[in-house]
């Protein structure tokens, strides 16, 4: 009885730490403070520039990855699906042989038009024909690595118009286009979750496909839409990181599909379903990369680094259920 | 375990001064409770009284602040359910643990197969399970796949599950609520003879007619706290629930005003392609509740699914309002005025981790009110969600908690909060009281009445039989996916029930009556 008086401010302590934003944020400083200590430049500005601009790719395709996941679904394509992408506008913008504007509008559209192919057929195979989506993807992971080293003969595609390069590539107002692009990707994506009967209707189905179906929602097509907006965002991240290395990658996507369900846990977007937000994209993808940026600046062995990386996605993964098991 | 020699003296589990905070809220606030073997202890209350928090304390599911819990002796404060159910707690839950694709055999050994060095015995299994299920009187063959069973043998599976290894302590949460009287019944033989036994038996149902028949001693908790413990010989009714509710009971079941109107839902030879529905016809019209009743398995509940279209249809009719609707499906059944409210209600009635408020709001987001143009309205909803919750008095009324939290017959009023979120005025209830308790149950058949009275068409299935006969002013009886006889006015008897649930061909035919019991 006596204890009650404090109890409401220490709830709000326990409720404030149990938000997982905070539980991300935190570490993010921890490890930015450790890694200045062992190697100050950490913390130079150019550098923390350099974090904010390769978080942002990450941040848009883990943002694509958190709209699926919020419906129980995956996509194990996306990194594919950025290559493919990838290989597909440079050599859209190259065919013609000059590089005006409309090489660069061609070369966009035709990227943008492959992302959204894919997520059609990924959609309709998940939406409705009723196929897994772990399977889906992973089927079409293996069509798009193939397709992506057919379509380019296995060789980057150079000679990239300097318009395209500076439109995905430059800086806006002074901010690095990319981390505009990754602003505007959260924004329109919170807004999407939070104010769309669309973006509810992805956390209905991720929490219970049956109740969302007997309450009229329409599941079908919004699961559907759910895996092209996926792939479309996928995409568009893909024509930035394209314009970051000025040349159609075959291999540019490699490892990105992990990686951005490892931003999504780590932000705290849970994998069963109904329960994330666009929000947890910038946090889980800030603490990948600022963890892969501190280890190269204090020479960790790129193995160790992988080692490392895997270890914590598996740990979120851990953390994941662990939460999730024990409010049930 | 020596469990009759220390039986008259040793209690099995005591807990003192139990105290649960949820924030400033106090699920469970000085709760004193202890189970004697031999013994069954019925734990009653309304929902959100506390019976769930304390099951949860009991079997090490929730920790609390406060008091102290011993089983047999040793105290088991703080440890894990793991560790407790090694100790002899058993418990029986009303979402069942067992999966659907392996035999009765594999669920009762999950987990805990017997082996033969690295191998699983199954020989030792078989013999094991095939003893238990006799002692227990289950007549299941243990090779049959779960998910073929009826809801009451699944019961009756995962009764014998939690047996397995003869735990001294058994937790029962309203067993029987998806039971039918007949296996209500060979439930209760079981437990008779568990008690025998010396297994003392934590017992929640909100059923008079188990508690007088099974209960040794009740425990009444109301708001968190532990109203009384009382000697269950000689406690009436209406004492039991003044002390739940806290006032003078009323009656149950309203009177509700018969003025039949227009035709609003007809179904005309209606036939499902897994063949539960054979032929059916019925009508439905403005301010009449109508009653669909029958044994589990005989249909009934099948037609509510294939009206909202949640069930293919083999052939027949639905018409609503004199259209016929060629496919019905939930979307466009909610746009002509019709709402099902399905029986299940944590997978198909609500999105359990996601706020209140959204669900209150699903079922209405193609609404203009609500979610115009493919925008949500936050602020209408916040508004909509704050005074359903209040129309139907849920507790705790906040709309932002995720509806997990709240206890089974709230998460019910908030799913009927779906039939007045939009303008809806053909109601199909399927079981629309099954696991709640006697207030809330009271709440469910005030709105019923309100909404009759009001002019809403109601098609009531339901397995509670005295609910059917109060409410109803006509019924229809089913057997083997057939309507047998439709009774009105002075026909509405028990007795006239009970004649049809067999079929018409009737009762002297005993093999027809083990099928449609089954």
């Amino acid at each position: 009885m006596s204890a009650t008086a404090e109890r409401p401010g220490r709830e709000t302590l326990r409720a404030a730490l149990r938000s997982p934003i905070l539980r991300v944020i935190a570490p993010i400083v921890i490890m930015l403070v450790g890694f200045a200590i062992a190697q100050p430049r950490v913390v130079s500005p150019g550098n923390l520039l350099n974090i904010a601009v390769q978080a942002s790719y990450l941040t848009i395709l883990a943002a694509a990855q958190i709209l699926v996941l919020l419906t129980r679904g995956f996509d194990l394509s996306i990194g594919m699906t950025v290559s493919l992408v990838s290989v597909v506008a440079a050599l859209a913008m190259t065919a013609g042989g000059h590089a005006g504007p409309e090489a660069v509008l061609f070369g966009i559209a035709a990227g943008l038009g492959t992302g959204a192919a894919v997520g059609a057929i990924n959609g309709a195979l998940v939406s409705l024909v009723g196929v897994n989506p772990f399977v889906v993807t992973l089927g079409m992971f293996n069509i798009l690595l193939a397709l992506s080293s057919i379509v380019s003969g296995g060789f980057p595609v150079q000679g990239l118009p300097a318009g395209f390069l500076s439109l995905f590539g430059g800086t806006f107002a002074g901010v690095p286009v990319p981390v505009a692009a990754a602003v505007l990707v959260v924004l329109v994506v919170h807004l999407i979750l939070g104010r769309t009967v669309f973006g509810r209707s992805l956390y209905l189905i991720g929490s219970s496909p049956a109740a969302a179906r007997v309450a009229g929602v329409r599941t079908r097509l919004h699961l559907w839409a759910v895996y092209v907006l996926c792939s479309g965002l996928g995409a568009f991240g893909a024509l930035l990181l394209t314009a970051r290395t000025q040349s159609g990658e075959p291999n540019l996507g490699g490892s990105l599909a992990l990686q951005t369900i490892a931003a999504a846990v780590i932000g705290g977007t849970r994998l069963q379903g109904g329960e994330g937000s666009a929000l947890s994209a910038v946090a889980g993808a800030l603490f990948v990369t600022v963890l892969s940026n501190g280890m190269d600046l204090v020479r960790v062995d790129s193995y160790i680094q992988q080692v490392c990386v895997g270890a914590i996605i598996l740990a979120s993964l851990v953390l994941d259920r662990w939460t999730a098991a024990r409010r049930s | 375990m020596s469990v009759e020699q220390a039986s008259a003296v040793t209690p099995l589990l005591v807990l003192s001064g139990v105290t649960k905070r949820y924030g400033a809220f106090r699920a469970l606030d000085g709760v004193d409770f202890d189970l004697r073997p031999g013994e069954v202890h019925v734990l009653f209350g309304e929902n959100g009284a506390g019976k769930s928090t304390l099951i949860n304390v009991i079997t090490g599911n929730v920790a609390f602040g406060e008091g102290t819990y011993s089983v047999q002796g040793r105290p088991a404060a703080g440890l894990s359910p793991q560790t407790l159910r090694a100790a002899g707690i058993a418990a029986v839950f009303q979402e069942f643990s067992l999966l659907p694709d392996l035999t009765v055999e594999e669920n009762l050994f999950l987990g805990r197969e017997m082996r033969h060095g690295p191998f699983v015995d199954r020989t030792a299994m078989r013999r094991r399970s095939a003893k238990l299920f006799a002692e227990l009187g289950f007549d299941i063959p243990v090779s049959t796949l779960v998910g073929s069973l009826s809801r009451p043998e699944q019961q009756m599976v995962e009764i014998a599950k939690a047996l397995m290894f003869d735990a001294p302590i058994l937790i029962l949460d309203e067993p029987t609520a998806s039971l039918t009287d007949t296996d209500a019944d060979r439930l209760f033989a079981v437990v008779a003879r568990l008690k025998a036994r010396g297994v003392g038996i934590i017992y929640v149902s909100h059923r008079m007619r188990e508690i007088r028949l099974l209960a040794d001693r009740i425990t009444v908790l109301r708001n968190g706290r532990r109203i009384a413990t009382i000697a269950a010989s000689g406690v009436t009714e209406a004492a039991l629930v003044e002390m739940m509710a806290g006032r003078p009971s009323g009656e149950l079941y309203p009177a509700i005003r018969h003025t039949p109107a227009a035709e609003r839902l007809r179904i005309e030879n209606l036939a499902t392609p897994d063949g539960l529905v054979r032929t059916v016809s019925l009508s439905v019209h403005a301010g009449e509740i109508v009653g669909l009743a029958g044994l589990v398995g005989c249909g009934k509940s099948e037609i509510g699914r294939a009206v909202f279209g949640l069930l293919p249809i083999a052939a027949g009719s639905i018409t609503v309002d004199g259209q016929v609707v060629a496919a019905p499906h939930p979307r466009a059944m909610l746009r002509r005025g019709v709402c099902y409210l399905p029986a299940d209600r944590g997978t198909e009635g609500l999105a359990l981790n996601r706020p209140v408020r959204e669900n209150v709001t699903m079922a209405a987001l193609d609404t203009s009110t609500l979610g115009g143009g493919g925008l949500l309205r936050l602020r209408a909803e916040k508004g909509v969600a704050a005074r359903l919750l209040e129309r139907l008095s849920v507790r705790p009324p906040s709309p932002e908690p995720p509806v997990l939290n709240l206890s089974g017959g709230n998460r019910q009023k908030v799913m009927l909060t779906r039939g007045l979120v939009r303008p809806t005025d053909v109601f199909l209830f399927d079981e629309p009281t099954v696991g709640i308790d006697v207030g809330a149950k009271a709440e469910v058949y005030a709105l019923m009445r309100d909404l009759t009275e009001a002019g809403a068409a109601v098609l009531l299935v339901s397995s509670d039989l005295p609910e059917i006969l109060h409410l109803s002013h006509r019924i229809y009886v089913m057997h083997q996916g057939v309507i047998v006889r439709e009774l009105a006015g002075a026909e509405r008897t028990e007795e006239a029930i009970l004649s049809c649930f067999f079929g018409s061909a009737l009762l002297q035919d005993a093999t027809t009556a083990g099928e449609a019991v089954a």
